[in-house]
């Protein structure tokens, strides 16, 4: 019975501790700022998706072509039109206004 | 060659007809599904039904041969019906086992379906599968 | 020490409650602090989950009959392994195996996901909380595994059938399973909840969900293979409730897990994926609520117990919840691309998903027509086998010829001229397959053989996709065939590990068709001495034998098998009648013909006084095809989760790692 209280306390406290760690460790928090996405953050991901879609879809068609599933004249009409989207969407990247804010770092 | 429209929303409403159809056509010929009955509710059921219950003693008979004969209570209640039984009867069946099986009743006894006796777990879970 | 395990629950529910409104408020107003606080009190609430389960392992062992759970799911004899696989075997033991299964589940996805995905994980905390909450409260105060009486002399025993090695492993993977769905389920809501629309929560998720997924279905595999064996009346799947209750999450899971393929490369489906998984989760909590709420017995009994109830109206707070958030966020899932072709990969996957759920739902439908005609008619009305079957049939075989059409399909759309290469020769092996089929007489069932055909048709393409892959791979980097091969699918574990499990898919499938659609049986009444003949083999009955094992009577019809003219082996059939728990089992006899497949069962029916036994035999062929495709699905499932480093790196380039917090 003894045991059984001694180590229910002791389980308590340590969950209790590891729940306030993070006030312990840092009382007076100076940036106490949940690190969210800012717009251009979002944006940034969404162009960074655009453009890993693009670059593995064209992968993609070179490997299905290779391996016979798209007939040249299905490549050649496709390619073109993954070239230019692999490319806008690295462009699209590259822009200055895509670049995240810098985050301010307490 | 490219569409204007996905044809997405055309494909996923044809489906949904699709399936309705087939599960139509299916339960229309099939007819609905087996009554599962107490012993309680099988007055006036003459067709194939399914009786569950719990088996009362003395047991008498022999299931391969002469039909075992036995009688089958409401779970939650007191009336019993007299069942006939012939086919391989589960090793868990004995008195006071919960137990399913399929048949008609006829004048006053149910007759079960050769082979289609089965025992339920009376706990919560069926023992099968305990997950 | 029930004191401790009580505590430890309470603690749990606690932590839980605490992850969820600190974590909700913290994601709510952005404080770094107080989310990583939250994030913490459910890796806690693991620890205190552990704890109480520590304290019913350790009560299992002893065999504290004190403890009223332990009195009842074990004896003082039982041996060690199966006193601690009590431990699921009653209904609040697996309540807390779900509890602790998900609370291990939420530790690891933080610790693992702190420093990538943090602002996802934030939204992702409370709603994980949500779910151990409800388990954790059920446990403290309806349904507690640590309820005391006064210590009985001797436990209830446990059900013979279920001393079963296979009875160990198939619960906690079943668990594994349907406790890991809650995963992507908890990333999904997450991602709505964080107003984002981006893919993070798929690529977060890419391989716990197919981990969850191969866990249910070894786990299924396993759990038929013990019906098989164990139960032993032929047959490895009855289409019963319980066991329906863990496939249909298993056929919504395999939906879901091939349509955020779909997502991650073309931006589509987002709708689906979103519902897929919904459905695939709250099919797994409903699957929980089929076993244990007693609703199966009658709608009298799910009255009755304890936590019918309380989990019914927790699978409708759950599925009106996160429809409606999927409402709200509705403009968030417009998709990228339309479906160009009704001939593209794309659409394979459409049809993959429409086909699953279908068979998903008709499935769903048939559990729940007895409750609905009771609620309805007063009385309830079950279907049976040849609704199942049907159905099967009609959304199985057009899954089993897809699984063979989809791969060799291209993105976006597939010329005719195309198509007509890359399937010439598949198509080409299916037919002559099909007809040196129909030649040996498969024709005797039609969906038989066209499920062959097809089975033909799939593993010829899958055949087809390694050459042509390692043949471009060895064109472009030189070296070795095999060389060329292993990098291939190293480079490509996804899809080359997925083929694997295709192939365990149609394995599986020519398993099931040759064992249910081909099969003999035959009954006979032998006396010693007497012979029964089915499909080739003889059967001679020569004599009774009797052995008193640790606790039971072992009693064996001993039975010659003749074929071709010789012996070729014995069989022993019979049953064992349990002294403590006063129980008989059947045990049925297996020879397995490792060239064929072909499993020659016996079962000892009924074993009369003067030594006269009922036999029934059955000729099952192929059927060994099942469990080994269970050994080939394992191998392609650790294939396409192996970790590469590659993706890992393009990854983290794309969404960039956040700063650590704290």
């Amino acid at each position: 019975m003894i045991v059984a209280v001694v180590l229910g306390v002791l389980l308590t406290v340590a969950c209790v501790v590891f729940v306030a760690r993070p006030f312990l460790r840092d009382p007076e928090a100076r940036n106490d700022r949940l690190d969210t996405l800012s717009e251009p953050e979002r944006r940034r991901i969404a162009l960074a998706e655009e453009r890993d879609r693009a670059l593995a879809a064209l992968k993609e068609l070179e490997v299905d072509h290779r391996t016979g599933k798209v007939s040249d004249e299905d490549y050649r009409e496709l390619v073109g039109s993954l070239r230019r989207q692999a490319a806008e969407a690295l462009r699209a990247l590259d822009t200055p206004t895509a670049r995240p804010a810098e985050r301010v770092r307490a | 060659m490219p569409r204007t429209r996905s044809p997405a929303r055309l494909i996923v409403a044809l489906s949904v007809a699709a399936l309705l159809a087939v599960f139509l056509v299916y339960t229309s010929l099939a007819g609905g599904g087996t009554p599962s009955l107490r012993p309680s509710q099988l007055p006036g059921h003459t067709g194939k039904v399914s009786l569950a219950g719990k088996v009362v003693g003395p047991v008498r008979g022999d299931a391969h041969a002469a039909p075992l004969r036995f009688k089958l209570r409401d779970i939650n209640g007191t009336a019993t019906v007299a069942v006939l039984y012939r086919g391989s009867v589960p090793d868990l069946f004995k008195v006071g086992r919960h137990i399913v099986l399929d048949g008609r009743f006829r004048h006053g006894t149910f007759v079960g379906k050769r082979d289609s006796l089965v025992t339920k777990c009376p706990s919560k879970y069926a023992p099968k599968k305990s997950g | 020490m029930p004191e401790l395990g009580r505590a430890a629950l309470v603690l749990c529910l606690g932590l839980s409650f605490y992850a969820v409104v600190a974590g909700a408020y913290a994601a709510r107003k952005g404080l770094r602090r107080l989310a990583l606080s939250a994030s913490n009190a459910l890796i806690a609430a693991f620890a205190a989950a552990a704890a109480g389960s520590a304290v019913l392992f350790v009560a299992l062992a002893r065999h504290d009959f004190s403890f009223t759970y332990v009195a009842q799911h074990t004896s003082s004899k039982l041996p060690l392994g199966y006193s601690l696989s009590a431990f699921w075997g009653g209904q609040e033991g697996s309540m807390l195996l779900w509890l602790l299964v998900l609370t291990g589940y939420s530790a690891a996805v933080i610790v693992l996901n702190r420093r990538s995905a943090g602002d996802l994980l934030v939204w992702v905390v409370p709603v994980l909380g949500t779910i151990a909450v409800f388990f954790s409260f059920m446990l403290v105060a309806v349904s507690s595994p640590f309820a005391t009486q006064t210590a009985p002399a001797e436990g209830a025993g446990m059900v013979p059938s279920l001393q079963n090695p296979y009875m160990l492993a198939h619960p906690p993977l079943l668990y594994l399973g349907f406790v890991g769905l809650t995963v992507p389920f908890a990333f999904g809501m997450g991602s709505l909840l964080a107003r984002r629309a981006d893919e993070r929560w798929i690529v977060a998720t890419r391989r716990w969900t197919p981990a969850a997924w191969a866990f249910l279905g070894i786990g299924q595999l396993l759990g038929s293979h013990w019906a098989y064996v164990e139960i032993g009346w032929g047959g490895y799947f009855a289409w019963d409730p319980v066991e329906n209750a863990a496939l249909m999450p298993w056929l919504a899971a395999t939906a879901f897990l091939h349509s955020v393929m779909v997502q991650e490369k073309k931006g589509m489906l987002k709708i689906w994926n979103m519902l897929l998984v919904i459905l695939a989760f709250c099919l797994s909590l409903f699957g929980t609520f089929l076993t244990r709420s007693g609703i199966l017995n009658s709608i009298h009994s799910f009255t009755e117990s304890s936590i019918g109830p309380w989990l019914l109206g927790f699978i409708a707070f759950v599925t009106a919840a996160s429809l409606t958030l999927v409402f709200a966020r509705l403009p968030l899932l417009r998709a990228k691309t339309k479906l160009e072709s009704l001939v593209s990969r794309e659409a394979s996957f459409l049809y993959n998903n429409l086909l699953l759920v279908a068979l998903c739902l008709t499935i769903l439908w048939g559990v729940v027509f007895p409750i609905l005609s009771e609620l309805v008619r007063g009385e309830s009305s079950a279907v049976r086998g040849p609704y199942y079957n049907f159905f099967l049939r009609s959304f199985g075989l057009p899954l089993l010829l897809l699984m063979g059409i989809g791969p060799l399909l291209a993105w976006r759309r597939s010329s005719l001229r195309a198509l007509g290469r890359t399937f010439a020769w598949p198509a080409a092996v299916s037919l002559a397959a099909g007809g040196i089929l129909l030649a040996i007489g498969a024709g005797s069932s039609i969906p038989g053989l066209i499920a062959y055909t097809f089975s033909a048709f799939v593993l010829a393409s899958i055949v087809l996709e390694f050459l042509r892959g390692t043949r471009a791979r060895h064109a472009t980097s030189g070296g070795s065939w095999p060389g060329a091969f292993s990098e291939l699918v190293a480079r490509n574990r996804r899809r080359y590990g997925g083929y694997v499990v295709h192939a365990a898919i149609v394995f599986l499938a020519i398993g099931i068709v040759g064992s249910s659609a081909y099969d003999t049986n035959r009954q006979a009444k032998l006396r010693r001495g007497e012979s029964m003949t089915v499909r080739g083999y003889t059967l001679t009955y020569r004599e009774l034998v009797e052995r008193q094992a640790a606790n039971a009577r072992e009693v064996r019809a001993v039975v010659d098998v003749h074929s071709g003219g010789h012996l070729v082996g014995t069989l022993r059939a019979g049953k064992n009648f349990y002294t403590v728990e006063n129980q008989i089992s059947n045990e049925v006899a297996i020879r397995s013909n490792w060239k064929t497949g072909e499993d020659l069962f016996l079962i000892a029916d009924q074993i009369q006084p003067n030594g006269t036994v009922y036999f029934k035999a059955l000729v099952k062929p192929l059927v060994n095809l099942i469990w080994l495709a269970g050994f080939v699905f394992l191998g392609g499932a650790v294939i396409a989760l192996w970790p590469d480093a590659r993706e890992q790196r393009r990854l983290v380039s794309r969404y960039g790692a956040l700063p650590a917090e704290a």
